[in-house]
């Protein structure tokens, strides 16, 4: 029952988030009058300014809210696959450089502007989990500790080169990169919405596909192994689409912290650690919770917080209250 | 004969821990590899497993060459149950046992993966555990439970690296009647074990381990043989007769 409920989440999220909005221009009864007009081309009605709310429907909150939606799911669903992997419930996507990769990437093409930014942050983050995981590589096999060490230093590194890049762009553009670390969704819109699902829904169907074996994995190399899959291979196949995934999502969004931790926890706290239900239910529920961040975010306050930070100060206590309330015997 | 092991070497950089070992095991017999701590016998376990690769030698499985097999058939094969396991997420025992399936497997488990998850859980007397999360069931059940994923696995060989360290004796003698039970079926299981009593006991044939080398045993002499144990273990005993066996109690200096 539980899980039927955490699979539909996303329909009413969904539907409610089209009305939420900080422009006073409309109200929900405008809104249905106009989804009815649209989906069933009925009533009429003089008083609507259709050309005004098909604006902020269709090109700012809808685009937005799949934006939003996306990503969250994205980034939780890669934060699952990766714990899996690592064997290690304190990990999280950005564990191998990603975030650090995508910010310098993001960096370099706001200071330089010749290259596209979230094209930029997309490859760097890709790039990075790439050496970290290389560089890890001994022989055939690739130890977990290694890989969590060559994150860390792979992530130093882009973050020194992070800062080489604020230290000598102008200040302008040094705000602009720090907005941009702070994660948010003000500039979503279909483009941004069409380069970044087809990477997020790739990675997603490579996810969903090894959901099982992830399960395998998590047991450990040589229990793997013993059973007849080679773990090696088995960490390159699950690494590949969460950091697709990841990547895209932070390229579109910015880093968005938290969510790729607390999600896949929150999940298993609900219905056990079977990544077969785990990671379909991280998706919809991560992509679930994001835009109800998001909607708080852009409603809350007169000006928009980024929405890495609101994910911090909810995502944080919500998750120390699952935390207290729910014992937890993690065997760690 | 189900394993043939030809000159086997293997060492960890420079250190030797496996020095031309050649030996054969039994089909259908209950085969216990004994020995010092440091002696080599996980590793030789772990080699047959194929878990880790020998600088030379020939490991052949039932007649086939088992450096030719893959990872999903030697799975089929042979079921190796590690010396600890501490899985990290509180997963039910059933998803657990589950797991022994994957060389089966391509993406997701089927009804007849299930099925056969069941049959193990039953065949070990622990059907009723299978919604518990492992990770808070006692050392001995979590034992039982991988020895139900080594069965669901359905190989016709099973390696056993040390299975009853940390049980207590009810779980002990369970684990070990059951063990002898599955052999009586017709598998074959292979375990390395401490406590040598126990390997006379319950096992058919042993292999004596000493500084990476088999001891073989002189045609007169019986495994139980205080002049065998001394040999292995640099320890005296006393022997105590039980049945057609002995059994050992070492002698302390106090």
């Amino acid at each position: 029952m539980k899980r039927y409920i955490l699979y539909l989440l996303p329909i009413p999220v969904l539907v409610l988030s089209v009305f939420i909005g900080p422009s006073g221009a409309v109200d929900s009864r405008q809104i249905l009058i106009w989804l009815a007009k649209t989906i069933f081309s009925y009533h009429q009605d003089a008083r609507i300014n259709d050309t005004l709310i098909r604006a902020i429907i269709w090109d700012v909150r809808i685009p937005r809210i799949l934006l939003a939606f996306l990503v969250g799911g994205a980034l939780s669903s890669s934060g699952n696959a990766l714990q899996s992997m690592f064997r290690n419930p304190l990990v999280c996507p950005y564990i191998l450089g990603l975030s650090s990769g995508a910010a310098f990437g993001a960096a370099l093409a706001l200071a330089t502007s010749r290259i596209p930014v979230q094209l930029s942050a997309f490859v760097f983050g890709i790039l990075a989990v790439g050496i970290s995981f290389f560089l890890a590589r001994t022989k055939k096999s690739v130890s977990v500790v290694t890989m969590v060490l060559s994150g860390i230093v792979v992530s130093g590194i882009f973050t020194a080169l992070l800062t080489i890049v604020q230290f000598m762009t102008d200040p302008f553009k040094l705000q602009t990169i720090v907005h941009w670390t702070m994660g948010n969704l003000h500039h979503a819109g279909w483009e941004k919405l069409r380069s970044s699902s087809l990477p997020i829904i790739a990675g997603m169907i490579g996810m969903f596909l090894l959901r099982w074996r992830m399960n395998v994995l998590s047991l450990g190399d040589d229990e793997t192994r013993a059973v007849g899959l080679n773990p090696e291979i088995e960490k390159i196949l699950i690494l590949i689409p969460a950091t697709l995934a990841a990547s895209a999502s932070v390229a579109a969004a910015g880093v968005i912290g938290l969510v790729g931790l607390v999600i896949p926890h929150t999940i298993r706290m609900m219905i056990g650690p079977d990544n077969t239900h785990s990671l379909p239910i991280c998706f919809t529920f991560g992509g679930s919770f994001l835009l109800i961040v998001d909607n708080f975010s852009r409603t809350v306050a007169s000006f928009e917080i980024p929405i890495g930070i609101f994910t911090t100060l909810i995502g944080g206590p919500f998750f120390i209250f699952l935390l207290k309330r729910l014992k937890v015997g993690w065997d760690i | 004969m189900a394993i043939r092991v030809e000159n086997l070497c293997f060492s960890y950089g420079e250190r030797p821990i496996l020095k031309n070992i050649t030996l054969d095991i039994s089909q259908g017999k209950f085969t216990v590899i004994l020995g010092r701590n440091g002696s080599g016998k996980s590793t030789l376990l772990r080699l047959i497993a194929g878990l880790s690769e020998p600088d030379t030698g020939k490991i052949t499985i039932l007649g086939r060459d088992m450096q030719k097999l893959s990872l999903r058939e030697r799975a089929k094969l042979i079921g190796f149950l590690p010396q600890q396991h501490r899985p990290v997420f509180p997963f039910s025992v059933e998803d657990m046992v589950l797991t022994g399936r994957a060389s089966y497997i391509s993406l997701m488990p089927k009804k007849q993966d299930k099925d056969k998850t069941a049959e193990a859980l039953e065949r070990v007397g622990i059907i009723h555990l299978k919604d518990r999360a492992f990770t808070e069931l006692s050392g001995g059940e979590q034992q039982l439970v991988m020895v139900a994923r080594v069965l669901a696995q359905n190989p016709e060989i099973i390696l056993l690296d040390e299975p009853t360290s940390h049980l207590d004796l009810c779980y002990q003698s369970r684990l070990l009647s059951l063990i002898r039970e599955l052999v009586n079926q017709g598998l074959t299981i292979i375990a390395v074990l401490h406590d040598p009593n126990i390997a006379f006991l319950y096992g058919d044939e042993f292999i004596f381990l000493k500084n990476g080398a088999i001891q073989p045993l002189e045609n007169s002499q019986k495994p139980w043989d205080m002049q065998v144990l001394r040999h292995i273990y640099d320890t005296d005993f006393q022997s105590v007769a039980y049945g057609d066996k002995n059994l050992v109690i070492p002698l302390t200096s106090m």
